[in-house]
């Protein structure tokens, strides 16, 4: 088992690599920088000084090792060997430095960027997600042990519905029918206009106050109500989606485990039905759904674009497709080795949780 | 002298023989049982025909602009004689309708010809693998498990917005430059899941009792490979086509939807959601409702279609 973990965790280690190569190399291959926008503002600018500007943030030097031959106001100088962006870039990744934003807050550093969002994607995807869990394992099973009855159908078709829905439509469907036509909820944001704080700020003054939180939590009520008020829509969105596949495949589990011989032999042995199902049943069917928690993992940190997007919610994923539009570079490397690393781990967990769980599979 | 029968000699009637039925056969036998799959092709057939159709169905031509009825409600009568605007138009007063049927020959398209593209390189790819083995076979596989590491929409994102910059390409391609990036996109992060079902059918027939006969026989590799490792991957591979058809179209609007997918004029559904969903907020659902629909119906259709194809085209599977 030791030996096990200790390879996959090499593999992963190699894979990180040369994904973050992958990674590097798409965004930076093609054309077009940081001052393209600037250029198309300022038509006074010229070339020259866009390749001063691109030779600050190192953008003249090769991607990967090679020759650098720089340019002394126009005059060429001697080559000389240089170890390239990419690595120059992994070297300060390793050291916990992601470098600083290009576009979107140029200077400001991308892990503070991050920072500043992961709040809001995980409040988001930790609940749907959870919410997914608690209704979506119950009904697969359900569904599953009651098979071709009406309620197995109407389960069955809903997730189909749930399946063939993109997120797009949901949630700009569930803002005309909630917030418009019925004004339940606000169509997106994080907090209602004029006030002071948010949900994710008043959860970090009362965990930061420690002992003394009884007394203020009080105070961040309203903040934390008004918060949940606008999560509510995205969160509803993302878990009707989420849980129509995780409903298909607690029903499959369910149903491959229905027909195993050791539940006929726990009838056979005067079991209650009850017991046969639970205990000899569910048990055995929750182990493929180990994978689907574990995969849930990179979701929870790297959040949801499109449900993001709608509803203006300023999460992760809000962040990756502003950070593309105006080519900031620094911020979507950034962003895309998070998830690649999220993945990655989360494909370790799974594979040693299936392990521990299920004697039955062996590791060589 | 004839051939005198058993029955002839016990002075019975013949017993009736039934035509052999093939694989295939029993297969749409099996399909034709599955009413929801049989739904989901009449969908499909309809929706297919219908956008195909377009230009003869369609009341309005998609360009047609009318600046004085934008975000119009369904069943607007048309000016002075013209057809009504059955589902109302948008924020240029384009009839909706027209727009979406129009709309459905793009985005069907796009998912026709990037799934028949992957099934082509992922059936390649993973038939190559499987039956070379060896180092070309983990390096192929090795690569596939890289390109899956990669968190696909965002890079789908930068690749679609940064491949617009190249200036060869945007001569070369002119206006049909978005619509042609998106299908490259799309097949470059959508063949790894079917070569690598290729790839474990081939492993696992490699070793069957008939292929060894097949050796045994004289058969060649190419014999092998064409007459019996291809057509008994067949099944697993038309499934996954068929349900990877309906993702591609999700896919395909997704990035339409975000602004980095097929571009206006030329209409998706995608895009007119996009379009959509800067409209008024008391305009918003007339507005989204029916190119989502539209989504949604086909998508559905296709994923019945899919799952009875899993369970006609491999009873094994079924559960």
């Amino acid at each position: 088992m030791t030996t096990f973990i200790i390879r996959r965790l090499i593999q992963s280690v190699v894979l990180l690599f040369f994904v973050s190569i992958l990674i590097y190399v798409i965004l930076n291959i093609v054309p077009g920088g940081p001052f393209d926008l600037l250029k198309l503002s300022n038509p006074r600018l010229g070339q020259s000084h866009i390749e001063r500007l691109n030779a600050l943030l190192d953008l003249d030097k090769p991607l990967l090792p090679g020759w650098y031959c720089p340019k002394e106001a126009g005059v060429p100088l001697p080559c000389r060997l240089d170890q390239g962006r990419y690595l120059r870039w992994l070297g300060k990744v390793v050291k916990g430095d992601m470098g600083q934003s290009w576009t979107l807050k140029p200077g400001t550093p991308v892990l503070e960027l991050i920072w500043g969002r992961l709040g809001y994607t995980v409040l988001l995807m930790g609940l749907s997600t959870l919410l997914a869990i608690i209704l979506a394992v119950p009904i697969g099973i359900f569904s599953a042990v009651k098979q071709y009855s009406v309620t197995d159908y109407i389960v069955t078709a809903l997730a189909f519905f749930g399946q063939s829905m993109p997120t797009f439509w949901t949630g700009l469907m569930a803002i005309a029918i909630f917030s418009v036509a019925l004004g339940w909820f606000p169509t997106g944001g994080v907090r209602a206009a004029g006030a002071e704080g948010d949900i994710i700020e008043a959860l970090g003054r009362i965990f930061s106050l420690g002992r003394t939180y009884p007394e203020l939590a009080g105070k961040e009520l309203a903040t934390i109500l008004d918060g949940l008020h606008h999560v509510a829509l995205p969160t509803l969105v993302l878990t009707y989606f989420n849980m129509a596949g995780w409903v298909r495949y607690t029903r499959t589990s369910m149903l491959e485990v229905l027909r195993q011989d050791y539940m006929r032999t726990a009838r056979a042995k005067g079991l209650k039905e009850r017991v046969v199902i639970l205990k000899h049943g569910l048990r055995n069917a929750l182990i493929p759904l180990i994978t689907i928690l574990a995969l849930a993992i990179p979701g929870l940190f790297g959040g949801a674009i499109i449900t993001e997007t709608i509803f203006s919610w300023p999460g992760m994923g809000r962040l990756n497709i502003d950070a593309i539009s105006v080519v900031d570079w620094p911020v979507v490397q950034g962003l895309l080795v998070i998830e690649a690393f999220l993945l990655i781990f989360s494909n370790l967990v799974a594979d040693v949780m299936y392990a521990v769980v299920d004697p039955r599979i062996q590791y060589s | 002298m004839t051939a005198t029968t058993a029955e002839q000699l016990l002075g019975r009637e013949p017993i009736p023989v039934s035509k052999p039925v093939s694989q295939w056969g029993l297969a749409w036998r099996r399909l034709r049982r599955h009413k929801l799959a049989m739904l989901g092709l009449f969908i499909l057939i309809v929706v297919v025909l219908v956008s195909a159709a377009a230009p003869i169905i369609a009341p309005y031509d998609y360009e047609e602009i009318d600046l004085r009825k934008p975000y119009a409600p369904l069943f607007t009568p048309g000016n002075e004689g013209r057809p009504v605007h059955i589902l109302g138009t948008d924020a240029l007063g384009r009839d909706i309708f027209s727009r979406l049927l129009y709309a459905g020959r793009y985005s069907l398209l796009v998912a026709l010809i990037t799934t028949a593209l992957t099934v082509i390189v992922g059936t390649i790819i993973g038939a190559v693998a499987g039956i070379s083995g060896g180092w070309v076979d983990t390096l192929l596989m090795r690569f596939a498990d890289l390109l899956l590491t990669l968190p696909t929409l965002p890079l789908l994102l930068v690749l679609s917005s940064s491949l617009r910059q190249f200036v060869a390409l945007q001569n070369f391609l002119g206006s049909q430059l978005s619509v042609v990036i998106i299908i490259f996109v799309l097949l470059i992060f959508g063949w790894m899941g079917l070569s690598r079902l290729v790839r474990g059918s081939v492993l696992s027939l490699r070793e069957q009792d008939f292929i060894a006969a097949t050796r045994a026989l004289g058969g060649n590799q190419a014999r092998i490979i064409f007459g019996h490792l291809i057509p008994n991957s067949l099944a697993p591979i038309i499934v996954a086509a068929t349900l990877g058809f309906g993702g591609v179209i999700i896919s395909e609007s997704a990035l339409s939807f975000l602004g980095f997918g097929v571009m206006p004029p030329t209409p998706t559904w995608g895009n007119m959601l996009n379009e959509a969903r800067g409209a008024p907020l008391d305009y918003l659902f007339t507005q989204t409702l029916s190119p989502g629909l539209f989504i949604f119906v086909t998508v559905l259709a296709i994923n019945f279609l899919g799952d009875g194809l899993r369970d006609a085209l491999d009873p094994r599977l079924k559960l």
